[in-house]
């Protein structure tokens, strides 16, 4: 516990394990759009992947893991935005940006709020579903829902903008900057963000327009 | 040409301020920002009104002491520029230009558009210096340095501490200024001897000041008068991890 306070009380230390958590949960986040392809394959191949995975012996560690993760990620970012609040009490008449930021970089606290919201949303419908026997079934019941669906590519247009900064932000971070490869991180890091968010999105998309794989 | 300026009016650092609209006619293109400033401020004491207190010193853009937050950039729309070399002409006449000092918890505002940046000299007294004789120099060449690390050392040592980056950071982070202090010294010889100490001291002092936390979207460096490259954000990310994980007991003895 003293040693997460002390995390806390440095803003660099603080800084570094929020993009720590942040580039973790970015390969959870791979692997998991990895896991809902099955979803294209049909109910067999989804139910089967998602029973082989309920009956690794490691997951309950990996899910505590995963928890403790997203939840530093989020308090510590909290922390580091009421610091930042308070660090400029009477603000600007239209402060006008030189050309640093980015609209991902803008709307990092607004995206944060908005997958916060999707992450809630999510566990409650899938993770913590009353009746898991058939999770494919599970899914595509709400696939089917436009409301459900349009919330759902909202929230990943918001990972998109939130991942379009945050991966390159961690290498900075992390003290990766060089002229050579600096350009081509933040290339990546936009690319990287897109192809992810477009994945998820692309299948309760394609399952409302035809209806799943039969 | 003709100017509307709107100005924050503040008696004292305890008073509350307030927005004050000027007018200022007779201004050459070819005058700095703050000469203008000036003309307004002998109209005004001409007219036995409280002339409004800025900063500034050199105005050739090397002291740092000019400041002022222009339409909402810090030292105004140019790169590369600080206040003093800021020119008319590059406002169109009949401008309105609004004129705030730079805004943070950090630097209090002292009266009008000056504020108080001794929280930098505090982060410098903390650890932003080399223990050596002074008095008799040495022979240059005793030391060497190579050519890349002797200019990336003398691009972050052409700080001078203006505290544009925290004015422009969205989070009033004071980064850009302690990352270009640590790594102007962490490059050369000259500063190893205090390399793990300074850097553990400065980021203390920076967070104890009450600056905010960096969240790099390098409205510092595009704010920086001198250019001061965010690179150097990442080097003081990379001497603090590299200090804090394998030399923390640098930290609070003193000793190097």
């Amino acid at each position: 516990m003293r040693c997460l306070v002390d995390l806390l009380e440095s803003s660099i230390a603080k800084k570094i394990s929020v993009a720590l958590a942040g580039i973790l949960l970015v390969g959870f986040l791979a692997v998991h759009l990895a896991g809902n392809l099955f979803l294209l394959a049909g109910p067999q191949a989804f139910n089967g992947y998602a029973e082989h995975l309920a009956n690794n012996p490691l997951l309950p560690a990996a899910e505590i893991l995963l928890a403790a993760l997203f939840l530093w990620h989020i308090a510590a970012a909290l922390v580091a935005r009421a610091q930042n609040r308070k660090a400029r009490p009477h603000g600007y008449q239209g402060q006008r940006a030189k050309g640093g930021r980015t609209w991902g970089s803008r709307s990092m606290t607004a995206t944060a709020l908005l997958l916060l919201a999707f992450l809630i949303v999510h566990l409650k419908s899938f993770r913590f579903a009353p009746d898991r026997s058939d999770l494919y079934a599970l899914v595509m019941k709400d696939f089917q829902n436009k409301y459900y669906v349009g919330f759902y590519v909202l929230a990943m247009g918001a990972l998109a903008l939130h991942l379009s900064h945050g991966i390159q932000s961690a290498f900075q971070t992390f003290g990766v900057n060089h002229p050579r490869y600096t350009p081509w991180i933040k290339r990546a890091s936009v690319a990287a963000a897109v192809l992810l968010a477009a994945g998820f999105a692309f299948l309760p998309v394609w399952a409302l327009v035809t209806g799943g794989a039969r | 040409m003709n100017f509307t300026l709107k100005i924050w009016r503040q008696k004292s650092a305890k008073a509350a301020g307030r927005f004050v609209f000027y007018q200022v006619s007779g201004v050459s293109a070819d005058m700095s920002f703050l000469e203008m400033l000036d003309l307004l401020n002998e109209g005004l004491i001409a007219k036995g009104e409280e002339p409004v207190a800025f900063d500034h010193d050199c105005r050739e853009g090397i002291c740092g002491m000019c400041s002022l937050v222009i339409n909402g950039q810090a030292h105004g729309p140019d790169k590369n520029t600080t206040t003093c070399q800021l020119y008319m002409r590059r406002f169109k006449n009949g401008d309105t230009i609004i004129v705030e000092p730079f805004r943070a918890r950090a630097f209090p505002t002292l009266r009008d558009l000056t504020v108080d940046r001794s929280a930098f000299d505090r982060i410098m007294a903390a650890g932003g210096f080399i223990s050596t004789n002074t008095g008799s120099a040495p022979e240059a060449n005793s030391v060497p340095v190579s050519k890349p690390k002797a200019d990336a050392a003398m691009d972050a040592a052409a700080c001078i501490g203006c505290g544009a980056c925290v004015a422009a950071c969205p989070n009033a982070a004071a980064m850009l200024f302690v990352a270009a202090k640590v790594s102007h010294m962490a490059l050369l010889p000259q500063g190893q001897p205090e390399r793990e100490r300074r850097v553990l001291a400065m980021r203390k002092a920076m967070d104890e000041e009450g600056f905010g936390n960096c969240s790099n979207e390098y409205e510092c460096e595009a704010a920086c008068p001198k250019g001061i490259s965010v690179s150097n954000i990442a080097r003081l990310n990379r001497e603090y991890a590299r200090a804090a994980l394998f030399f923390p007991d640098h930290a609070e003895s003193g000793k190097s």
